[in-house]
């Protein structure tokens, strides 16, 4: 390996840096400086005034989840269990029951996802063989004030659309 | 008449915590209860006009002392299962009543021979930081000196014994 | 005693007992926010009443509500409640006790009688500092052993012997600083400190001490348990320390013993130091001199710093983000109508004392309010060097932190009382 070696100089050797005093000092008036830049105008403060300012988020973002449908509105998820056997918090419970409009064999009757045991790794999108289960649902904040209401099924899954164009998740994916 | 009252409240409680020293079991509370005689003696210390000896008791004995004390009762950490079973506790302490009597007899014969006392505050500077000073530096130079030494004394020795690593085979 | 008197007495102890405490609420805050703006973030901002957030003050507010309302627990594994119950009411009494010997103005003369204005007029002084201060490490002996949680007792152990042992070079310390004043009344000290060294330079602790000052700001940081020294609540290590088990009002009797202890040694180092309640160049008897020019200068000057203060309020007291008739606007011009009505009440109040009451006891009691206003702005300025030292330095290790109180520290102080020995028996 050619790893490159930087041998870096030890400080504090030196009798003023033995002192201590000095070198505190120097530290005392950085933060010192920081202080009064940001007391003197507080907009110099780097933070996000978050409830209010939405962060932006990438399209490689991992959201909540989202089942994808197709053209005319049927569920594209044909209900494989490739996502619940490849989920390593084993959060997903599928339901698999018979298909009638003819696009598949099976189609999901039930599709839980626990978020809270949900560790949001994207093990499920990138398994999908139907890209059925997307995480661009571009909602970053999952809270809820009771455990029931972290158990969703299908109804809430489909309901948001993604946050991306098709373009722009692709160059993500890709 | 306040000065009175409270110098009776202050000599109960230091014999009270004399008492509880004896008696409890607990290191803690042995430890804990000689802390509030050593405060009421400091606070008899105060009623007597002696403020420099009454701010000293407190910095040096009640302070520094105890602290140290109940800091190696925390260090060692003793639970109960740790205590010694005093058996014939009772018979020691009869024991101990029988030998001190007749000593209390002659505290007692002693303190009826001295003047009676006030409590109230002396003025003039009395017992100040200044005073005793000037009393301790002049007129009890050689003793303090002296004392000064033993204390070294006493350090140099407890140095020597802490330093001390014997390696066993 | 005529009523005077009583007023007087009752004036200086509740300055004594409710001036630590409510300085607890604006150390904290100072804590908060000055950590926050140390890192490049703005700290708890977003408590208010009606709209109201006074700068982040009602986030007290919300702490205290929540301290009182939580749950008090005492574990089931603890034997000895007694101690368990008394080591947080320890930490907080002796703190809140230091500070009664501690003068915020001169001696008040009315009359013919004076008031040394000190909680208790006691002229032990110092003396009563240190003997409170040793009753300090009971409070954290006892919360470290009774908690009966190794956690606890490691707390506990580092805290006593780091207190233990940095009281050594802080008597010492002090012992030179004495020898210079010739005694230890506080008033005294304070007094003395008014004086001029070689006629110009003020005659400030720190001016006559310079190594004892170090020496002495040092140990008063590892008193207080405050970082650098803060090892007894190394998170990272041992959880919480010795408090690690306590919950509730208990908690905060220990949260409030901290903040009351680094407010009394700030007040002391201020006190011992840097002239107390003394204005350089101005000593009480050339502010009683010059009370009418004084009070003038203050009637010019407040208006003026009111005029920057509020166009700060104006600049920061504001939304950062689109927001529709921002709320924050309206609150910073309910803020500066405030602002300017103490203004005027502060200028009515002179102009009548300028008016009506000139030479005489008004004289003294504008003195003594200046005086005191000098001593609590010195005193808050301390505190926030410790805020800002706290927010600069990390932890030492453990055993830097014993080499550094003995081996450096103890040496320097007793060099320092043959300096200051030598000094004054030569010259003095």
């Amino acid at each position: 390996m050619g790893a490159k070696i930087k041998v870096v100089e030890r400080k504090g050797k030196t009798f003023f840096e033995q002192l201590y005093l000095i070198e505190i000092f120097k530290g005392m008036a950085v933060t010192v400086g920081h202080f009064f830049r940001n007391l003197r105008d507080n907009s110099n403060l780097y933070v996000r005034h978050y409830p209010e300012v939405k962060p932006e988020i990438t399209p490689r973002w991992r959201g909540r989840h989202r089942l994808t449908l197709h053209e005319d509105g049927s569920i594209k998820c044909v209900a494989c269990f490739m996502c619940q056997t490849n989920c390593p918090s084993e959060c997903i419970m599928i339901e698999a029951g018979e298909r009638e409009d003819g696009v598949s064999e099976k189609m999901p009757v039930k599709f839980e996802i626990d978020l809270l045991e949900c560790i949001y790794c994207g093990y499920c999108v990138e398994a999908c063989p139907m890209d059925a289960i997307r995480m661009d649902s571009g909602v970053f904040s999952v809270t809820s004030s009771n455990r029931e209401n972290m158990m969703i099924g299908i109804a809430e899954l489909i309901e948001p659309p993604g946050a991306f164009n098709e373009d722009e998740y692709q160059k993500g994916v890709g | 008449m306040t000065e009175t009252l409270l110098f009776y409240g202050f000599g109960l409680l230091s014999i009270l915590g004399a008492l509880g020293l004896i008696l409890f079991k607990h290191p803690m509370n042995g430890a804990m209860s000689f802390v509030i005689t050593l405060i009421s003696l400091a606070c008899l210390y105060a009623l007597l006009s002696a403020k420099l000896i009454f701010a000293i008791q407190l910095i040096v004995y009640a302070g520094a002392i105890m602290s140290l004390i109940l800091f190696i009762i925390m260090f060692l950490n003793i639970g109960e299962s740790d205590l010694p079973e005093e058996r014939g506790r009772w018979f020691y302490l009869a024991g101990g009543i029988v030998a001190i009597g007749p000593i209390a007899i002659l505290m007692q014969r002693a303190f009826k021979t001295l003047p009676p006392g006030e409590t109230a505050i002396v003025g003039d500077g009395f017992g100040g930081v200044q005073e005793v000073g000037m009393v301790l530096f002049t007129d009890w130079l050689l003793p303090f000196e002296i004392v000064s030494i033993l204390l070294l004394v006493a350090l140099v020795g407890a140095v020597v014994l802490a330093g001390k690593r014997e390696v066993s085979e | 005693m005529s009523l005077l008197d009583i007023l007087l007495i009752l004036l200086r102890i509740a300055f004594g007992a409710f001036v630590p405490l409510s300085f607890v609420a604006v150390l904290v805050w100072m804590e908060r926010r000055g950590a926050g703006f140390f890192q490049d973030r703005a700290g708890p901002n977003r408590c208010h009443v009606m709209g109201f957030r006074a700068g982040g003050l009602i986030q007290n507010l919300a702490d205290g509500v929540k301290l009182i309302f939580k749950e008090d627990v005492v574990p089931a594994h603890i034997t000895h409640k007694f101690y368990f119950i008394l080591a947080p009411m320890l930490v907080f009494v002796t703190a809140l006790l230091c500070f009664a010997v501690i003068p915020f103005a001169d001696v008040l003369v009315i009359g013919s009688k004076e008031y040394i204005m000190q909680a208790v007029p006691l002229d032990i002084g110092i003396l009563w500092f240190l003997a409170i201060v040793g009753f300090g490490v009971y409070g954290i002996i006892l919360a470290g052993w009774s908690s009966h949680n190794k956690y606890g007792v490691l707390g506990g152990l580092r805290a006593a012997s780091q207190v233990i042992s940095y009281e050594i070079p802080m008597g010492l310390a002090l012992v030179s600083l004495l020898v210079v004043y010739g005694t230890v009344n506080m008033t005294e000290i304070a007094q003395y400190q008014g004086q001029l060294l070689f006629g110009f330079i003020p005659m400030w602790g720190v001016v006559v001490q310079p190594l004892g000052v170090i020496i002495f700001i040092i140990a008063a940081f590892a008193e207080t348990n405050r970082t650098p020294f803060d090892l007894a609540e190394g998170e990272s290590e041992i959880v919480a320390g010795f408090h690690v088990e306590y919950s509730s009002m208990k908690f905060a009797l220990f949260f409030l013993g901290e903040y009351v202890a680094m407010f009394v040694s700030s007040a002391l180092i201020v006190t011992l130091y840097f002239g107390s309640f003394q204005i350089p160049w101005f000593a009480t008897e050339t502010l009683l001199f010059y009370a009418t020019e004084v009070a003038v200068a203050i009637m010019v000057g407040l208006p003026i710093g009111a005029y920057f203060f509020a166009g700060w309020i104006r600049k920061n007291n504001k939304s950062h983000y689109d927001r529709p008739n921002d709320p924050r606007r309206r609150e910073a011009t309910v803020y500066i109508g405030l602002l300017w009505l103490m203004v005027m009440l502060v200028e009515v109040v002179l102009l009548g004392y300028l008016v009506f009451a000139q030479n005489g006891i008004a004289d003294r009691l504008l003195v003594m309010i200046l005086q005191t206003g000098t001593f609590l702005i010195k005193t808050t300025m301390m505190c926030f060097v410790y805020v800002w030292v706290r927010w600069t330095l990390p932890r030492f290790r453990y055993d830097q932190l014993q080499k550094i109180g003995w081996e450096k520290l103890m040496p320097l102080a007793l060099l320092n009382i043959f300096i200051t020995s030598a000094v004054i028996v030569s010259f003095g």
